[in-house]
């Protein structure tokens, strides 16, 4: 089981021309390993600022985030960047795979960055790609992928260093039903592993599949909630 | 794993990069042409100073860049001198020597005559002169007006044995021979007894130069340290010597080419840089991801200086071809009109274009890999 993901007082203030923006607002919770937790609300609400708040691509205004015993807060660029390699998987709405690289080089490069050699990283990556079906287009490029082709690729990528915690942003926003299916279940999968997941989408048919919903609204969080057909 | 990204970059943007490599290409192309102009010259000095015979060569005060004057100023008394006292030095023969150039409005149609004692074998003074046509000159020749013409003179001018040159309105030299050495300075001279040429220009009792043979020629260097001290108004310089002023003048020269290129490089700088630069506002979002997953921004800074040094390696290769592709067409041209290839691509050249290029690329992709390297993830990641 992976270390906990704990906010204390998480708070994050943009200033804009026209004043101070709260975009969060004393945010504290722990997030369970081991299950799918989804931060949901209307846009403007702060899920995508806390999101980036947790996984270390944004510092807080005040408040802290700690993964075990490290803050990851307070931790330098370089340390963030250590921790986001080693310790975090990102699966994004627009996938986000790096435009050059084929599907192959896309999963192999979080192991790339993280010092693992050649024929170990490609090994690891046909794995992952057959883990989600994507065996036969490891050597297409983004754009010759269907949106769930790549969505899975995404996937693939964000696990390829086995992260204890995976961060998914509207993982299912740009999918059909049954690319979003495969997507979610895939997340599930890699809670049931013991990682902690955490999504934010909009996707209201996304609230049976997770274990645990924080709803936010403007900036605050207005209530947990733990969705009837997964706990029963 | 940086390069190969940097390189896929460069190849999913075919048409921006080949266009951006060519600017490049004609910088460096250009920059290669004006410095091979410096490196033909150093080639056709060591080509011709070696083929020199004299171990010493003398010049009317010290010899510098300017000491191939237009008239002759070395009064021959001491030529004289320096026969008389020569022994004590090492000195076995003093050869007087006197140029004498005619131009014309091209250098096609102008004319290096070189005056030589005619008791004198010119073998001694260029060791791989030939006659090819006719005879060559001889002691009979004293005060004849006759000439050997260099093979390139010939050429040029369609001249041959028995053909007559016109010095001046009041002299005219029979031409005896056709002559060649393995560099230019006979091939586009033209021999004459030296008495005859003074007396054609007027100057009796004046050389250019004197072309002294040692005895030991190993010890040239230190004869004429000696010389010097004994003969304060002349100048004695070694072979060596000789090449090491012409080589101060053509870096002068070569610094006055650099900076004419230094133009087209910087401009070609620029468009590295604004490609490079347009291409990080383009993958704003890219590098997010990138750094999201992991990467540091250090990552970024080198990923982005490396597509700038290959496009301009890339770009340096082609001008290097561009460049001698120009050389072929410079020297043909310089064949045509003087007989001397001028231009050379040499491998410290080539060297020298890639290092330039190399650090165009450096420098015009620093201030694009530091703004790559800065960019927020979440703002990045937020960039449509």
């Amino acid at each position: 089981m992976s270390e906990r993901l704990e906010a204390r007082q998480l708070r994050k203030v943009y200033r804009d021309p026209g004043g101070e923006v709260v975009a969060l607002a004393d945010f504290s919770y722990t997030f369970p390993a081991g299950a799918v937790t989804a931060i949901m609300g209307p846009s403007g609400s702060g899920k995508t600022t806390l999101l980036n708040l947790l996984a270390g691509l944004d510092t807080p205004s005040a408040g802290a985030v700690r993964l075990g015993d490290a803050t990851v807060s307070t931790l330098s660029e370089r340390e963030r960047a250590e921790l986001r390699l080693r310790r975090f998987g990102f699966v994004f709405q627009s996938y986000n795979l790096i435009a050059v690289q084929n599907a192959l080089q896309n999963v192999a490069f979080p192991m790339g960055l993280a010092g693992v050699g050649s024929a170990q990283r490609k090994q690891k990556a046909l794995e992952l790609l057959g883990r989600f079906g994507l065996e036969t287009r490891a050597s297409h490029l983004p754009h010759k992928l269907s949106g769930g082709e790549r969505q899975r690729v995404s996937v693939a990528r964000a696990l390829a260093n086995d992260p204890d915690v995976l961060f998914a942003d509207e993982p299912t926003g740009n999918l059909d039903s049954k690319s979003g299916r495969v997507v979610v279940a895939a997340l599930r999968q890699a809670a049931t592993e013991g990682r902690t997941v955490i999504l934010v989408t909009h996707d209201l048919r996304l609230v049976d599949e997770v274990d645990r919903v924080l709803e936010l609204a403007d900036g605050l969080l207005q209530r947990e909630r733990v969705p009837a057909t997964v706990s029963s | 794993m940086i390069w190969s990204l940097a390189l896929q970059s460069l190849r999913l943007r075919p048409l921006r990069t080949f266009l951006t490599a060519l600017g490049i290409a004609v910088a460096v192309g250009s920059t290669v042409i004006f410095l091979s102009l410096g490196e033909g010259l150093r080639q056709v000095f060591a080509q011709e100073i070696g083929g020199i015979g004299p171990d010493i060569q003398v010049s009317y005060g010290p010899f510098d860049t300017t000491a191939l004057t237009a008239v002759p100023a070395l009064p021959l008394r001491f030529a004289r001198e320096l026969a008389a006292d020569g022994a004590r030095y090492g000195v076995v023969r003093v050869t007087p020597i006197m140029l004498y150039a005619r131009g014309g409005f091209s250098p096609g149609s102008s004319f290096l005559f070189q005056g030589l004692p005619p008791t004198v074998d010119v073998k001694d003074i260029y060791f791989d002169y030939e006659v090819v046509q006719g005879r060559g000159l001889g002691q009979g020749d004293a005060a004849a007006r006759v000439a050997v013409v260099g093979e390139q003179v010939a050429e040029r001018n369609s001249v041959g044995v028995g053909d007559t040159l016109r010095l001046n309105p009041e002299n005219s030299l029979e031409i005896v021979g056709v002559a060649r050495s393995g560099g230019g300075l006979v091939d586009n001279a033209v021999l004459v007894p030296l008495g005859s040429l003074q007396r054609a220009i007027g100057i009796r009792d004046r050389v250019s130069f004197l072309a002294l043979d040692l005895a030991e020629p190993a010890r040239a260097a230190e004869v004429a340290e000696t010389l010097s001290e004994a003969f304060p108004k002349l100048g004695f310089q070694t072979q060596e010597q000789v090449l090491r002023v012409l080589e101060r003048g053509v870096r002068v020269s070569d610094v006055v080419r650099l900076g004419i290129s230094a133009i087209a490089l910087i401009v070609g700088a620029i468009a590295v840089a604004n490609t490079v630069l347009m291409s990080v506002f383009e993958r704003t979002r890219e590098f997010g991801v990138i750094r999201a997953v992991g990467a540091k921004p250090r990552f970024l800074f080198g990923l982005v200086l490396s597509e700038s040094v290959l496009l301009s390696l890339v770009g340096a290769a082609f001008g290097v071809v561009i460049g001698r592709l120009g050389i072929v067409a410079v020297n043909r041209i310089a064949q045509d009109l003087i007989g001397l290839p001028v231009a050379a691509l040499t491998l410290r050249l080539g060297l020298f274009a890639v290092a330039i290029a190399f650090l165009m690329g450096v420098l015009s992709g620093l201030l694009p890999a530091a703004r790559a390297a800065r960019i927020p993830i979440a703002v990045a990641m937020s960039r449509e």
